[in-house]
């Protein structure tokens, strides 16, 4: 008998169909992957088998956890089994944690509440569970606080609280997705012990197809609602049948088609860039303390090129955008576009900014919601002193717009009435208005679901070919860097420890950082290219 | 539609209109003496009955309305004039010396309760309407102050703004084109709840001579002209404050349907 | 948590020192001559320097002021003009009525407004919640003193279960002075209770929406478990601040609940030395106002430290 069976689940949340004939099981031991992307449905079908469902949800159809009928059970009786025979994680660990509780006493809870021990046999177990987690207990007391600690180490608190009952069953919702890429292997690695140690069925949730291709044994692809696919991992990889899982393979390792580029004229030139930061006093009287986030890097960009930069959270690649933008000034060394400063005395200088354009991560916090996309589009204007007006303005708009695919009528309307990958197009035609020579992409196409990614990847290479442009592509994500970028740099705390042309970094890497990363990017089974 | 702002918007829009007409018209003269008619009870004639001159209360309420009204508009005026700027600057400079200032400016005017700023005033200037206003208004600006501090705060690490920065925009300008259009929802929820309170505020300080002074016609005046008469001759009490329970009502009410109608995000920002 | 405290302790001592500068300022400064103020129009020179005299007005402005907080800071608040007492002696015995009024009006309006946050919160959308909110609607709509009115209407003059006004004093017992002091700490608790149950009820709200709920929820908590264990407290935060704010609105009503119950406590005082010009009195009792004003708001400071490990660090 299965230890997790869902038979033909059917969700609707105030009457909006959310899951439709759902139907998938889980064995002891095994761990299943469920994929998709935003709006799938992934997460709901998790949230059905806890029975922690939003207000307004009817579930039909049968959810059966080792002999339970979940949807039948009284509300008394789905919290005997909660955290006891079925654990859960989830996606954001920042928020997942009571922020003014102790972590030991969060952990010693899951015991506290199913089993009649004392406070202190409890503490003790909680102790062990979060050993187990790989968070010992000279660093990590149960008396800290949530805020004491990091990302991953929340998580990894969370995982405590989930398995310190060693439950049947563990569920986690994109365990990973907030983290960097190295704290992501070692969570996924833990996960996949303590399924192995104690012999848990384990709901692996993802949008990241490579993150499942690695450790799960059985893959269901979920899409609108409905399971469209699934079968044995990884030989499901060389049998997908339906369309979607196919694009969406196809989508997750998408490499646009572009022209190597070899140019050697730098357009832009880091030289020795020192950023500090005053750190907040600590003491009343002690001097002003500093944090050096970006410590003496220098590099070029060449003109026509696509230069990757690559790090996690904290690394210092956020305030080197800033610097190279003109944001904030830096304490030493000098950023040059074109052979003029950025910077030009205590002020950022126009003629430089007015080669230069940015597109960001989110497409949601990138444009000011009460303007229409004329406007919003037309802002960088701003940096010419003889903007077009009238007539020249609106085919300036109209021209942006649809050279990044979007209709000139577009411009009558407001942000929200826009997708996410729409969004980011609005975000690119904004960049593209001016003109610029170097065009900056902070994260531009993390946020974003695999297919509507590689849309915006093909429409980038597209517009770098056909308009000549420099790119700067930052992100944390090394299979896109891997993919669209000629040469790339490796940033770690603040510094730059590896560069050299794309194709060598990935595959020689030199610096022990580099090669950790890369190492720890989950990766899909080889395929034979379809031709 | 919202039923709370339907309900709240006909209850204080009553009032307002009731001030409008009350300019050219009320049903008795509220300034002359009539003995004879001195403290009757609620009758067809007088529908809320009259004072101890003889005074019709409708109509009073009918002319107060309008002192509440002008006192609660000039005070949330001066609170907004003032704090909003305040607000823009300390976000767009955070952490500076101007912030600074501002925020710790704000703290001590918390320190006053308007009521004890009006003392004060009347202390070393006498007791006049225009005290009122004056208190009141200066408690609203820390008010907006930091409403608008604390939103624009989390408006300045948008996407948006920053884009602007790149597009080579000062602080000022993106202030007045990025921070103050998304705040306006939030200042005119925050608005309705202050004018309320300000009604409030001018009813007590009426109340105990730190307010409007005869003749000005107020609610609260009338209700501290009562004090002596209201145990033979409740309807006196009864229906000034009447007026102001329904006009404060009507007012939170018309905030909570406009918060709910604007942003429902902004359920947080309202206490 | 020691430095937390003591930074606070610094940032009080601050504003207590702003907050004197501006009301000496204001009240000794802005008239003009505050002898010829005090005494009118047609005060004779030698009676004006003899009042000069007195208040120490012959000093520079910067020995008034030191003299005058000196004097404070030893409990001296200098000699009341009209009533040729000193002012701590006045204000000594207000205190005992305003005090234990404030105290016992924020107790009330606590009592009534926890309960009744939280159960509004646990029942959402229920006709319990529906029916609490619009109670609240109302009580934040009321002003205090016609509220009072209305119960002195009803309780005295109608039923006579208690008095109309004035104070039985602590010298006839506690209890009867409590009952004198009931209903105007009704009055003033009414109002502030609605405002903090409807905080309460929201910021409740808020933190059962929060991530850590859902993952107490997936512990086996119950609703009602994750409540009490875990949203309880940190909605507290919040909460802790409207009390904070309230405390100054409460003071200001009591001046004015103090009028219609013919209480003889502060707010009385002031009202009596503003129609005599008597400066020195007002000057002392809004010092001192501010001064609880401020405390309070340390005091919901350091509680803040105590509910939030977060602050502690920070700071």
């Amino acid at each position: 008998m299965s230890l997790l069976k869902i038979e033909n689940l059917s969700l609707s949340i105030y009457g909006t169909p959310i899951l439709k004939g759902v139907s998938l099981s889980i064995e002891a031991g095994q761990i299943v992957g469920i994929i998709g992307e935003s709006g799938s449905g992934k997460s709901m079908t998790a949230l059905s088998v806890m029975q922690l469902l939003p207000e307004g949800s009817t579930a039909t159809g049968r959810v059966c956890l080792s002999g339970n009928e979940m949807l039948e059970l009284p509300e008394a009786r789905l919290c005997g089994l909660r955290g006891d025979e079925v654990g859960m994680v989830f996606q954001e660990p920042m928020t997942a944690l009571n922020p003014i509780q102790p972590i030991g006493a969060q952990v010693a809870e899951t015991i506290l509440i199913h089993q009649n021990v004392s406070r202190a046999e409890a503490m003790k177990r909680a102790r062990e569970a979060l050993n187990r987690c790989e968070l010992p207990e000279d660093k990590f007391p149960m008396s800290r606080y949530p805020h004491e600690l990091s990302g991953g180490q929340r998580q990894r608190v969370v995982i405590a609280m989930a398995i310190a009952l060693q439950p049947k069953l563990l569920i986690a919702d994109e365990p990973t997705t907030a983290l960097d890429v190295t704290t992501q292997a070692e969570v996924l690695a833990l996960l996949k012990r303590l399924t192995r140690e104690d012999g848990m069925g384990l709901m692996l949730i993802t949008h990241d197809l490579a993150v499942v291709a690695d450790m799960a044994d059985e893959i269901v692809i979920m899409r609108h609602g409905e399971v469209v696919e699934s079968g044995p991992c990884p030989e499901l990889f060389d049998t997908m049948q339906h369309p979607y899982s196919l694009a969406l393979l196809k989508a997750s390792d998408h490499q646009p088609e572009r022209e190597e580029h070899s140019g050697t004229a730098p357009l832009l030139s880091v030289q020795n860039v020192v950023r500090d930061y005053a750190l907040p006093r600590e003491k009343l009287f002690a001097g002003q303390q500093y944090f050096r986030a970006v410590k003496g890097v220098s590099f070029d960009i060449r003109r026509g090129e696509s230069l990757g930069l690559v790090g996690e959270s904290g690394c210092g690649k956020s305030t080197l955008t800033r610097a190279i933008l003109g944001l904030e000034q830096v304490q030493s060394g000098s950023i040059m576009l074109d052979g003029e400063p950025v910077f030009a005395g205590k002020k950022p200088n126009r003629d430089v900014r007015r080669k230069m354009q940015v597109v960001f991560q989110d497409p949601y916090g990138s444009f000011n919601p009460r303007w229409k996309v004329s406007r919003l589009v037309a802002e960088p204007f701003h940096l010419l002193d003889d903007a077009p007006v009238g007539r020249a303005r609106e085919a300036a708009i109209a021209e942006a717009l649809e050279s990044v695919g979007l209709s000139a009528g577009d411009a009558d309307k407001y942000v929200h009435e826009f997708s996410g990958g729409q969004r980011q197009r609005i975000a690119i035609a904004r960049a593209l208005i001016i003109k610029p020579e170097l065009i900056i992409l902070d994260e531009a196409v993390s946020a974003l679901d695999v297919s509507i990614r590689a849309q915006i990847i093909d429409l980038l290479a597209d517009l770098g070919t056909q308009l000549g442009l420099t790119y700067l592509f930052i992100s944390h994500d090394l299979s896109v860097v891997r993919n669209v970028t000629d040469r790339c740099l490796v940033m770690q705390h603040g510094e730059i420890v590896e560069e050299g042309v794309t194709a060598d970094v990935f595959e020689r890497p030199q610096h022990a950082y580099t090669k950790q990363l890369i190492a720890a990017v989950p990766t899909l089974p080889t395929q034979e290219e379809p031709a | 539609m919202n039923r709370a702002l339907i309900i709240g918007a006909v209850l204080s829009g009553a009032f307002a209109l009731a001030a409008l007409i009350s300019f050219v018209w009320v049903p008795y003269d509220v300034t002359g003496v009539d003995i004879a008619n001195r403290l009757k009870a609620p009758s067809l004639g007088h529908l809320f009955g009259t004072d101890h001159f003889g005074r019709d209360i409708f109509s009073m309420i009918m002319v107060g309305a309008r002192t509440s009204i002008a006192v609660a508009v000039v005070a949330v005026g001066i609170g907004m004039l003032i704090g909003i700027p305040l607000g823009l600057a300390a976000a767009a400079r955070k952490g500076s010396l101007l912030d600074e200032l501002i925020m710790r400016g704000n703290d001590l005017v918390f320190a006053f309760p308007s009521l004890l700023i009006a003392i004060m005033i009347t202390a070393v200037f006498g007791a006049s309407a225009v005290n009122a206003i004056v208190a009141i208004g200066i408690f609203n600006i820390p008010v907006f102050a930091r409403l608008v501090r604390g939103a624009a705060l989390s408006l300045w690490t948008k996407d948006y703004v920053l884009a602007a920065r790149v597009s080579g925009k000062g602080a000022a300008r993106i202030s007045f084109e990025h921070i103050l259009p998304n705040v306006t929802n939030l200042l005119i929820v925050q608005g309705t709840i202050q004018f309320s309170l300000g009604i409030l505020a001018e009813a007590g300080l009426s109340y105990v001579g730190l307010g409007a002074q005869p003749p000005t016609p107020s609610w609260g005046r009338m209700l501290a002209e009562s004090q002596t008469m209201f145990s033979f001759a409740p309807h006196l009490a009864i229906f000034p404050g009447l007026a102001i329970l329904l006009t404060v009502l009507g007012l939170n009410l018309m905030g909570d349907g406009l918060r709910d109608v604007l942003d429902p995000r902004l359920r947080r920002a309202r206490r | 948590m020691l430095r937390f405290v003591l930074k606070r302790l610094v940032s009080l001592w601050l504003s207590l020192v702003v907050a004197s500068v501006v009301i000496f300022l204001f009240v000794e400064v802005v008239p003009g001559d505050p002898a010829a103020y005090m005494l009118g129009m047609n005060a004779q020179e030698d009676t004006l320097n003899a009042l000069r005299e007195q208040l120490g007005l012959n000093g520079s402005l910067l020995e008034r002021y030191l003299s005058w907080v000196g004097g404070m800071l030893r409990g001296d608040f200098g000699t009341s003009y009209t009533y040729r007492t000193p002012v701590s002696e006045m204000i000594g015995e207000r205190m005992w009525i305003s005090l234990p009024l404030a105290v016992f009006a924020l107790a009330l309006s606590t009592l009534i407004a926890f309960p009744a946050g939280i159960w509004a919160a646990s029942k959402r959308g229920s006709i319990a919640d529906v029916s609490v909110m619009s109670l609240t609607q109302l009580g934040v709509a009321i002003p205090n003193f016609w509220f009072a009115m209305l119960m002195v209407l009803l309780f005295a003059v109608n039923l006579r279960w208690f008095s109309a006004g004035g104070f039985a004093g602590w010298d006839v017992g506690f209890l009867p002075a409590m009952k004198s002091l009931t209903l105007p700490a009704v009055a003033l608790a009414l109002p502030q209770a609605s405002i903090l149950a409807r905080v309460m009820r929201s910021s409740l709200l808020d933190t059962l929406g929060e991530d850590y709920i859902r993952t107490a929820r997936a512990k086996g908590l119950s609703r009602r478990q994750a409540l009490w264990k875990h949203a309880l407290r940190n909605a507290l935060i919040p909460v802790l601040t409207i009390i904070g704010l309230q405390f100054s609105f409460l003071m200001a009503g009591a001046i004015i609940i103090e009028n219609v119950f013919f209480l003889p406590g502060l707010g009385r005082l002031v009202f009596q030395s503003i129609s005599a010009r008597d400066l020195i009195v007002v000057e002392s009792v809004v010092m001192l106002l501010v001064f609880a004003v401020i405390l309070v708001n340390f005091l919901v400071d350091v509680a803040y430290a105590l509910v939030d490990p977060r602050l502690r660090v920070r700071s």
